[in-house]
């Protein structure tokens, strides 16, 4: 019955509800999000992901600033329209702001009262009960939009691009990307860089997926596909096809792209990170000693042309889950009269961050973060080596890694502040073990071929969260200060021109720290784990902060780490906006 | 029975986990509701099992045995290899709409959590290895110079791994996993690989929609000891009188030949029961 039901939901909301907009006529209008914007952010608005094409995730808006952050009030707060996995990011523009939220719902918002202007609800094809995995993908939307001249672009689980009108919703046109049949999903929201859309797919960890991962490109007038990148199968370098052993591309999983990609104007690049082989387990996968290339890197991609001009990769022979897809953040220093381009990222669960050259893709430095046992070395020109002992020989064998395939660190985003020439990044101190083995749940059918224990804190540690400053220069990354806490970070961070980092945890409280010491300067209590990507914005003279909270992974996998600490029984999702009172 | 039976699932079903944020499924996500069951049971299927025609054959026979109408649904399916989500969906689907899940795997390493338990097996069905050369009758007479493709992640590639950790490199078969069984299928009939290691209900559909798949033939696994996958359904632990009575019912069809009757049917090899 309940699948009737559900069923008969989605037939509906096929028919009637791919827009709705809001009672009230709305005659606002709206000004085209153009390259030239994209190009240098008004600093009222949060255009993109993170704020900007180098995924920095900072604001130049200083009113909310250290001396004034413990004023701010609330201004209006909004429930999300599905509960689910909460892992959202808010754009805003003009006056709007939008909202995505799970199984591809998005909602446009009056920015300044939150009033509701429109909703598109995506239909999602047959999700109920048939195709489960895309269901719980649906569950999980991160950010899933884009803003690009008078149009909202949208990425939806089931591997479609969605056009839309973005001042009444309206479907301007839509495109099935790849096959959701055999697995294909979106779970990342775009780029959208001079006409083309930069997506990247996911659920190629699924069977029918194999030997095919892609970065792919799109014409945002026709939808047309422009050119394609492969992060698994690519027939122009050897070393790459000799980096999985025997194993062709047809037996290659993984190498899935699931955090949005950032973009180097001046040398027309975009760079995204890459994660992790499948299966999980070399003795499973046959790739023997292989570094089963581009899983786990860093790839630059030619913009116009989709070839690669350079690949770094973190981690080598990855046996244990430790992906290496999150935001790749371009950073320029100018040192002795000379710009030095880099890029700079905690990539992936082991919680390492690396400074890149941007141009080379030389590596530049390393710093370790958590607590974590897999990479033993790095050699200076970037050799990366790996604790041998920690690879299963036999099917059961088991052994303690560090950091967690939950984190270390996980899909929320660090952000650098320009002031402090600084990286800030939420992490989680958290172990577990990993053993290769034969899972089967229905009979004959495979579902798992790596077995994880429970997330736990490494030995001697008691503190689950960690946000770490790291003092950034084109030779060292260096730790500024760091905050440890009982609960875990469970939202992405901001970093403002207000001096200020600020973010959440699954306590339910938002900070502000100080960006030069660490030391908080606001905590304000929420209904739920903080979340999602937190963002900024400047209508009439006045600043908003918006602060995602709801369901969270991130809380839940490692909340036998802070007991005291109670969960919500409800997902609570939410927004809620806060901003200055006014000055009479 | 029958309305003991649907009196104790409209129990049971009342005593619902308190969900807070601490499992990876949002608690909507779970209906607090009691299934009016009636007479008939929720028995659902993993829509991409190898074995789904036979395991619902097998519930029906189940359904008869114990004067409960069988009411089919498609659980779900489609998931990737690592095995993510796949638990978030088994307790979903067994919280919300489920009384038993068919074609599971009695096995040590289930991954179901302690809030479900699984039957006894109700059949033992081999993994087995197909080759296309005639003159091949064992995996001995395959040149260690020729690659072997495995299903994936399965108990009949745990057990070739497992020998083949033992051996010198020179003396193993290079392995490749496949999640495809068609294309392995081809690889073997394209002499790309020399032979396969499948559960036998997949050689069974192959043979069933493959003409060019007759010239394959099974051989023996020696010097890889034989494996094989035991069968049963799920249901949740805290519904004991539900699993006995589905215990007791392929006890009864075990023995009176039922279940070895569906599996020639089906054109499996392998045994009822244990």
């Amino acid at each position: 019955m309940k699948t009737l039901v559900k069923s008969l939901l989605v037939a509906t909301a096929a028919i009637a509800v791919i827009s709705a907009p809001a009672l009230a006529q709305d005659t606002r209008e709206y000004s085209p999000v153009t390259d030239e914007m994209l190009l240098d952010p008004p600093a009222e608005d949060w255009l993109t992901f993170r704020g900007a094409y180098n995924n920095q995730g900072y604001s130049k808006l200083d009113l909310i600033n250290k001396d004034t952050v413990s004023d701010l009030q609330l201004a209006w707060a909004w429930p999300m329209a599905e509960a689910g996995i909460q892992e959202t990011a808010p754009l805003i523009h003009d006056g709007i702001l939008f909202l995505q939220t799970n199984n591809n719902i998005v909602e446009a918002l009056d920015a300044k009262t939150g009033d509701r202007i429109w909703t598109y609800r995506h239909a999602l094809p047959e999700l109920p009960a048939s195709w489960s995995y895309q269901l719980n993908q649906a569950r999980r939307q991160k950010n899933s939009i884009a803003l690009y001249q008078d149009k909202v672009v949208l990425t939806t689980a089931d591997a479609k691009i969605v056009v839309l009108n973005a001042l009444d919703g309206k479907v301007v046109w839509e495109k099935q990307v790849l096959d959701y049949n055999v697995g294909y999903s979106y779970t990342v929201g775009p780029i959208v860089v001079d006409n083309k859309i930069i997506s990247a797919i996911s659920g190629c960890s699924i069977a029918g997926t194999a030997g095919g991962c892609y970065i792919l490109a799109h014409d945002f007038e026709t939808g047309e596909e422009l050119w394609r990148f492969n992060t698994i199968d690519d027939p122009n370098n050897p070393e790459q096809q000799a980096s999985w052993g025997e194993v062709p591309p047809e037996n290659r999983w993984g190498g899935t792209p699931w955090t949005t990609g950032s973009y180097d104007p001046e040398t027309r690049t975009t760079f995204w990170g890459i994660g992790m082989p499948g299966p999980y387990s070399e003795l499973i996968r046959g790739s023997g000693d292989g570094s089963v290339l581009y899983t786990n890197s860093t790839l630059a991609l030619d913009i116009d042309t989709g070839e690669l001009k350079w690949y770094y990769q973190h981690l080598p022979r990855d046996n244990w889950d430790l992906d290496s897809p999150f935001e790749r953040i371009l950073v320029d220093q100018e040192v002795d009269g000379e710009v030095r381009k880099m890029v700079v990222t905690v990539p992936g669960k082991n919680g390492i961050a690396f400074g890149l050259d941007r141009e080379t893709g030389e590596y530049l430095w390393h710093k370790e973060t958590v607590h974590q046992n897999v990479v033993t070395g790095i050699d200076p020109d970037g050799t990366v080596h790996i604790n041998e002992d920690l690879i299963s020989q036999a099917v059961g064998e088991s052994h303690l890694a560090c950091a967690s395939v939950s984190g270390g660190k996980l899909w929320q985003a660090g952000a650098y502040s320009p002031l402090t020439q600084a990286y800030y990044v939420p992490l989680t101190e958290a172990c577990n073990t990993v053993a290769p083995t034969q899972t089967e749940f229905t009979a004959g059918n495979a579902v798992g071929a790596v077995q994880f224990g429970p997330r736990v804190l490494p030995e001697g540690v008691t503190d689950a969260g960690l946000v770490e400053a790291i003092s950034v220069s084109p030779t060292a990354g260096e730790t500024l200060w760091d905050y440890r806490s009982r609960p875990a970070p469970t939202s992405s961070l901001l970093a403002t021109a207000g001096g200020l980092v600020i973010g959440g945890d699954a306590a339910r409280d938002v900070k502000a720290w100080d960006q030069e010491t660490g030391e908080v300067l606001w905590t304000q209590r929420l209904n739920a784990p903080i979340g999602g990507y937190p963002a900024t914005y400047e209508l009439d003279g006045e600043q908003y902060l918006v602060i995602p909270t709801g369901y969270s992974n991130s809380a839940s996998s490692i909340s036998s780490a802070f007991p005291e600490i109670p969960l919500p029984t409800g997902s609570g999702n939410s927004i809620f906006v806060f901003k200055l009172p006014k000055s009479e | 029975m029958r309305q003991f039976l649907s009196a104790f699932l409209l129990v049971i079903a009342g005593m619902l986990p308190a969900q807070a944020q601490t499992s990876s499924i949002p608690p909507e996500e779970f209906d607090s509701t009691s299934r009016l069951a009636g007479d008939s049971i929720n028995v659902c299927f993993d829509r991409t099992s190898l074995g789904r025609t036979f395991d619902e054959d097998v519930a029906r026979a189940i359904g008869d045995a114990l004067f409960l109408r069988v009411e089919v649904i498609e659980g779900f399916g489609g998931f990737p290899l690592n095995g993510d989500a796949l638990l978030d969906e088994v307790t979903l689907a067994m919280n919300n709409t489920c009384d038993v899940f068919m074609g599971v795997s009695v096995s040590p390493n289930s991954p179901v959590s302690d809030a479900f338990s699984i039957t006894r097996p109700y059949a033992t069905v081999p993994f087995v290895l197909v080759v296309a050369d005639p003159d091949w009758q064992s995996l001995n007479d395959i040149p260690k110079s020729r690659k072997l493709g495995t299903a994936i992640a399965s108990m009949g590639e745990m057990a070739y791994i497992t020998w083949a950790q033992q051996q010198p490199e020179n003396q193993r078969w290079v392995r490749l996993p496949y999640a495809d069984f068609d294309l392995m299928t081809t690889r073997v009939l394209d002499g790309s690989i020399a032979g396969m290691i499948l559960w036998q209900p997949a050689l069974a559909r192959i043979l069933a929609t493959r003409p060019d798949a007759q010239a394959l033939h099974v051989i023996d696994t020696a010097p890889v000891p034989p494996s094989e996958t035991r069968v049963g359904a799920l249901v949740s632990s805290r519904n004991s009188f539900l699993r006995s009575q589905i215990d007791e019912a392929i006890d009864a069809l075990v023995a009176d030949g039922t279940i070895a009757g569906l599996l020639e049917k089906h054109g499996y090899t392998g045994r009822a029961g244990e």
